[in-house]
């Protein structure tokens, strides 16, 4: 599944914490390889890394070794105020716990990230209003999120993470605090973004049901991706 | 005791012991930031039309430039006005401590005004050495401007001649003989009408209206000894109006009658409660009593006729020449009859707050400081609270590519702006409203809120504001976004 050149290129990343006198290291010499337009669901045990895995990726730390390169860039070498130019346009962010502004309407919300954006007013209406149709909420515009269900506010949440029309969505747990009806909307949701936009998603979940609907399921033990289950032949390839 | 008033009129009806005046400052203190925490209650809805024009404003301003800086003002402004809860408590707590700061540093500066020496061309006051109320005989007046205007070494001088002289006598009246209740108490300075606008303090300053009304007053009562001049709160009192005549009997001096005219008002918040009459006319039924055989067989002069002058005032150029006249004041030589002494007015004013002297220092240097410290530390402190339960919010801004310093531009560009509009709305209202209501202390001048206070007022209130939000705003800025997450979920 994966074709030739893949978005997200992870290589012998190493990534380690100190806390006090204590060194952790979470992850040790770390491959991965995500295609574009792919659905890749991570798994693991709590605490094994895969919220810092994600983090990485998506720029929002440093690697202490290796490199991390999402389509062109090599974000593992960019400092943090490139890196924040850079998630502006390029990752998009879902939350467990949705993590909207509450004292903006879903459509402020939403309209946040394009504020960085050299935009005019209409072009942002525009792409607005584009994301809440895509997730389905253009009738909840200017509900805040206090207004909203859990699963309206996941979804206010993934409009706002696809408004700059980034290539990369990073979910963290998006299921993870919903009811079983919801969830399956946020899955099928996530799940059109990569069929009909194109959109590469990395999602880590605890749930194997939600891991079931990605294309590709990776398991994060000490510090390692295994079990890579549909392309363990392709990463084995790559590593020789 | 005020230049030796009647006990009635020193407007201080208070023990003056320590402990109670401690006490009723700390009353008042309490009753002024309660009121101030009101009004803040009540210029709330000003404030959020203030803060919402302000937008609109910075909308249409982000929406020409497109500039992102304006956009950051115009999230800030949404944040500000969508929590409005978080918000009112910031600016009412902004506002009473800007507020109550008006209100203090108003009190500390009059009290530097009075007690302030004049360098030149200040006023020195003669009284009686150790009679309370003080009491000196008419014939030294007359020698007093004589010893000023020819004793003294003519560089010494008072500069405008006898105008710069004046001697006031206390005449306390009433319209009701048989029952001299306080509504019926006319209480009167008798003085030389013509030096009313030159001589009094809080009068000198009169310009416009006021000031040429009262100078068409005294005219008249220069022509006419029976003229008088009122407060308007008298007037009021006493159900009369100017054009009036009153008959009012003397209750300091006994057996004398006036018959008044009321020819005008004293301007509005100065020397209210006091009426102004001509000396000439307290002279003349002074020696009308004596060939009045119907009340004073005898003959005698009245008991008050050698007693009738209670306080004279002169305007000297320079302090060298209050020396040279205090040796002449003290010399018998001159003034025998009665001992008298001159102080100068802000040492008369002095002394009488001498008694205060360790409270209103410790006011200044120790109360003051201490509240506004205090309550700046108070007010810091809720705002950094509000500023960290936002940091997630923070967090989310920067993974969303807001730089470190958008983030703190928009907590301190808040905090600052809150801390501004309460400022400038609590001095303003301190200084417009509380400035024209026109508060009397003592028989001087009015209460005023000085006008430096529209600045310190706003001032204040930015650095509060600010000095609670930095810490968090700091943290805010410097938080690894990926920490946040990775605890939280
Ligand atoms: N900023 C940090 N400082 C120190 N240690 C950290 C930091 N972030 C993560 N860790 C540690 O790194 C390890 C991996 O954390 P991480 O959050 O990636 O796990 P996780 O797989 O997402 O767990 P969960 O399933 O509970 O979300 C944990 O031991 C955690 O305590
Ligand atoms: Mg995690």
């Amino acid at each position: 599944m994966p074709p030739a050149q893949p978005l997200v290129r992870v290589r012998n990343l190493y990534k380690s914490f100190t806390r006090g006198s204590e060194t952790i290291d979470v992850l040790q010499d770390l491959n991965l390889d995500v295609g574009q337009a792919e659905f890749l669901a991570l798994m693991g045990p709590s605490g094994s890394g895969k919220t810092t895995l994600l983090n990485l990726i998506a720029g929002l730390d440093q690697p202490t070794s290796g490199t991390i390169m999402v389509g062109d860039n090599v974000i593992s070498e960019m400092s943090e105020s490139e890196l924040a130019r850079w998630r502006t346009r390029h990752v998009g962010f879902v939350f467990q716990f949705y993590y909207l502004l509450p004292v903006l309407t879903a459509y402020e919300n939403v309209e946040l990230p394009l504020l960085l954006l050299p935009l005019s007013r209409q072009q942002r209406r525009k792409q607005v209003e584009t994301a809440l149709e895509l997730v389905g909420l253009s009738h909840r515009m200017h509900h805040r999120p206090g207004q909203l269900s859990g699963g309206q506010q996941q979804r206010v949440g993934i409009a706002r993470a696809i408004v700059t029309d980034p290539e990369l969505i990073v979910a963290d747990e998006p299921t993870g605090d919903l009811d079983t009806r919801s969830a399956n909307e946020i899955l099928t949701l996530l799940d059109t973004l990569r069929s009909q936009l194109g959109k590469t998603i990395i999602m880590v979940t605890h749930d194997p049901k939600a891991a079931a609907r990605a294309q590709r399921v990776l398991h994060l033990e000490k510090g390692q991706l295994v079990h890579d289950t549909a392309a363990a032949p392709l990463l084995a390839a790559q590593a020789s | 005791m005020m230049y030796g008033l009647p006990v009635d009129f020193v407007p201080t009806g208070y023990d003056p012991s320590l402990f109670m005046l401690a006490g009723y400052l700390l009353g008042l203190l309490a009753t002024l930031i309660l009121g101030a925490i009101v009004l803040g209650i009540l210029t709330l809805p000003a404030f959020f039309l203030v803060l919402f024009g302000v937008e609109q404003l910075a909308s249409v301003v982000a929406h020409l430039s497109g500039a992102f800086a304006a956009k950051l003002v115009v999230i800030m402004f949404r944040g500000l006005r969508r929590a409005p809860l978080r918000t009112s408590l910031t600016y009412v707590a902004l506002f009473s401590l800007t507020f109550v700061l008006c209100l203090i540093y108003a009190v500390l500066f009059l009290i530097n005004y009075v007690t302030a020496e004049k360098e030149a061309n200040f006023k020195a006051i003669v009284t009686h050495k150790t009679l309370i109320p003080s009491q000196m005989p008419p014939g030294y007046y007359e020698e007093f401007k004589r010893v000023c205007l020819e004793e003294l070494p003519p560089e010494l001088r008072p500069v405008n001649g006898d105008l710069d002289l004046m001697s006031w006598s206390f005449v306390l009246t009433t319209t009701d003989k048989t029952n001299p209740r306080r509504d019926a108490l006319i209480f009167l300075f008798a003085l030389e009408p013509n030096k009313v606008l030159t001589m009094m303090d809080g009068l000198e300053e009169l310009t416009g209206d006021e000031r040429q009304q009262l100078q068409a007053a005294a005219d008249e009562m220069m022509r006419n000894p029976q003229a008088i001049v009122m407060s308007k709160r008298q007037l009021k009192t006493l159900n009369l109006q100017v054009g009036q005549r009153v008959k009012s009997y003397g209750m300091n001096y006994p057996n004398l009658t006036f018959e008044f005219e009321i020819i005008g008002e004293l301007p509005e918040g100065r020397y209210e409660g006091v009426a102004f009459m001509n000396r000439v006319y307290l002279l003349q039924l002074l020696d009308a009593y004596r060939n009045d055989r119907t009340v004073n067989k005898t003959g005698e002069p009245h008991p008050m006729a050698e007693k009738c002058v209670n306080l004279m005032w002169v305007r000297l150029p320079n302090r060298m020449a209050f020396e040279r006249l205090s040796a002449l004041i003290n010399d018998p030589k001159y003034f025998g009859k009665v001992p008298i002494k001159m102080e100068t007015a802000s040492s008369g004013i002095g002394s009488w707050l001498a008694a205060y002297k360790d409270i209103f220092w410790g006011m200044k240097y120790i109360l003051v400081p201490a509240m506004i410290a205090i309550m700046s530390l108070v007010v810091a402190n809720a705002i950094s609270i509000s500023v960290r339960e936002r940091r997630t919010e923070m967090a989310v801004l920067k993974v969303l590519g807001f730089q470190p310093r958008h983030v703190l531009a928009l907590v301190l560009g808040e905090a600052l702006l809150v801390g501004f509009l309460a400022g400038i709305m609590s001095s303003g209202l301190a200084w417009g409203a509380l400035g024209s209501f026109k508060f009397q202390i003592m028989f001087f001048g009015s209460f005023f809120v000085p006008v430096q206070s529209l600045i310190y007022a706003p001032a204040l209130g930015m650095t509060v504001a600010v000095a609670g939000s930095i810490g968090p705003a700091w943290n805010a800025k410097n938080v690894k976004v990926a920490e946040v997450f990775a605890r939280l979920s």
